[in-house]
């Protein structure tokens, strides 16, 4: 039974998935039943994390739906960005000032932290060695 | 461009909310295909599904309200999609145990550097405290961020899209900088991505390798928590400061 189990849940990429909504639906209960400041998914995120470390759970069991669902998680996306349709005062001066914002905001960001890691990196395995 | 009447009125019917999804989601299939064959900055799905999206509703006169009530279902997926995050950082908890350090200094200069340009740089522009408040948490995931916004008061739909709107910003930035920038490890890498353009760039940084995307995700995940964590102190100040 519990060998049988396995294979299935290690094959079936739909089944992995449905497994994570389902985690994903109770943390999402709790963190409302509870009003806990965190999203339910980052709640699942650390339930998934502990049980995978304490060795509850295999990583195989999970690996390919969470791949699928990390593979198009930019569609999620989408549909938020539709918020514009409400808001056409925003294709104007002030539009273009908040993209501006987010265009060089997200430059430094980027530079910012992947040489300060980058340093950090080269620091430590210098010094490692 | 001119609308069919007949058209119309059937979309604001009772089966639009169908409607959306299946134009939502054959867009994506049909962009995803065309990025399969040509990889451009400018054929990325995310950009072409929203472009075509925005305007064939721009055409239809159609409110967020009727396209968001056959697409939310798209949004709730970012929540299991937070949970699967789980699997590649479970994978990759070697790599993480060595290099935990340098992982927080690069969290910890990203988030500064975040929330300091996007307050800086909208004063400058001279943006109303409303926009100001709402660009902050734009480098975070969306469930934290309209978290975040409700929480420094800022308005959390114009923050979900100041989000959206650097995912896509970032993630063809960033492949841009990658080539500009010297950097040696997949740690640096992965930082850039997750860091700047959250959940978007997690997305690139898994096509760049499978190192880079998870250090990415924990990246991006981590960054969420800490700006939970940073938003009350935040709204404290703010509200002693304005």
């Amino acid at each position: 039974m519990l060998r049988r189990t396995n294979i299935l849940l290690s094959r079936n990429r739909l089944l992995q998935v449905v497994g994570l909504i389902a985690i994903w639906w109770a943390c999402e209960a709790l963190v409302q039943t509870l009003r806990l400041p965190v999203p339910g998914g980052v709640i699942g995120m650390a339930v998934l994390l502990l049980l995978l470390a304490c060795g509850r759970i295999r990583s195989v069991w999970f690996s390919r739906g969470s791949a699928g669902l990390l593979d198009h998680m930019l569609l999620f996306f989408v549909p938020a960005t539709m918020a514009l349709l409400d808001h056409p005062e925003l294709f104007s001066l002030t539009g273009l000032k908040i993209l501006a914002v987010i265009l060089v905001g997200t430059l430094l960001v980027m530079v910012g932290t992947a040489l300060s890691v980058e340093v950090c990196f080269r620091w430590l395995s210098r010094h490692a060695g | 461009m001119p609308v069919d009447p007949m058209l119309a009125s059937t979309l604001h019917g009772d089966w639009h909310p169908l409607f959306w999804a299946a134009a939502t989601l054959g867009v994506y299939l049909a962009t995803r295909a065309i990025h399969q064959r040509h990889a451009r900055w400018w054929t990325s799905p995310l950009l072409l599904t929203w472009l075509l999206c925005f305007a064939l509703a721009l055409s239809l006169h159609a409110t967020y309200g009727e396209y968001i009530k056959g697409t939310h279902w798209l949004v709730a997926l970012l929540g299991p999609a937070t949970v699967a995050f789980a699997t590649p950082i479970y994978e990759q908890r070697a790599m993480i145990r060595k290099h935990w350090p340098i992982l927080v200094v690069g969290i910890a200069a990203g988030t500064t550097i975040a929330i300091g340009s996007s307050w800086i740089l909208a004063s400058l522009l001279g943006l109303s405290p409303d926009l100001r408040l709402s660009l902050l948490p734009r480098s975070v995931s969306t469930p934290f961020a309209m978290a975040f916004a409700e929480d420094v008061g800022g308005i959390p739909e114009l923050a979900a899209t100041c989000v959206v709107i650097t995912g896509l910003v970032g993630a063809s930035l960033g492949e841009l900088l990658l080539k500009w920038l010297p950097l040696r490890s997949s740690l640096a890498r992965g930082a850039l991505f997750g860091m700047g353009a959250h959940g978007a760039g997690t997305a690139k940084a898994r096509q760049v390798g499978a190192e880079e995307g998870s250090v990415a995700g924990l990246v991006m995940v981590l960054a969420g928590l800490a700006s939970v964590l940073v938003a009350p102190v935040l709204a404290f100040c703010m509200h002693t400061t304005l």
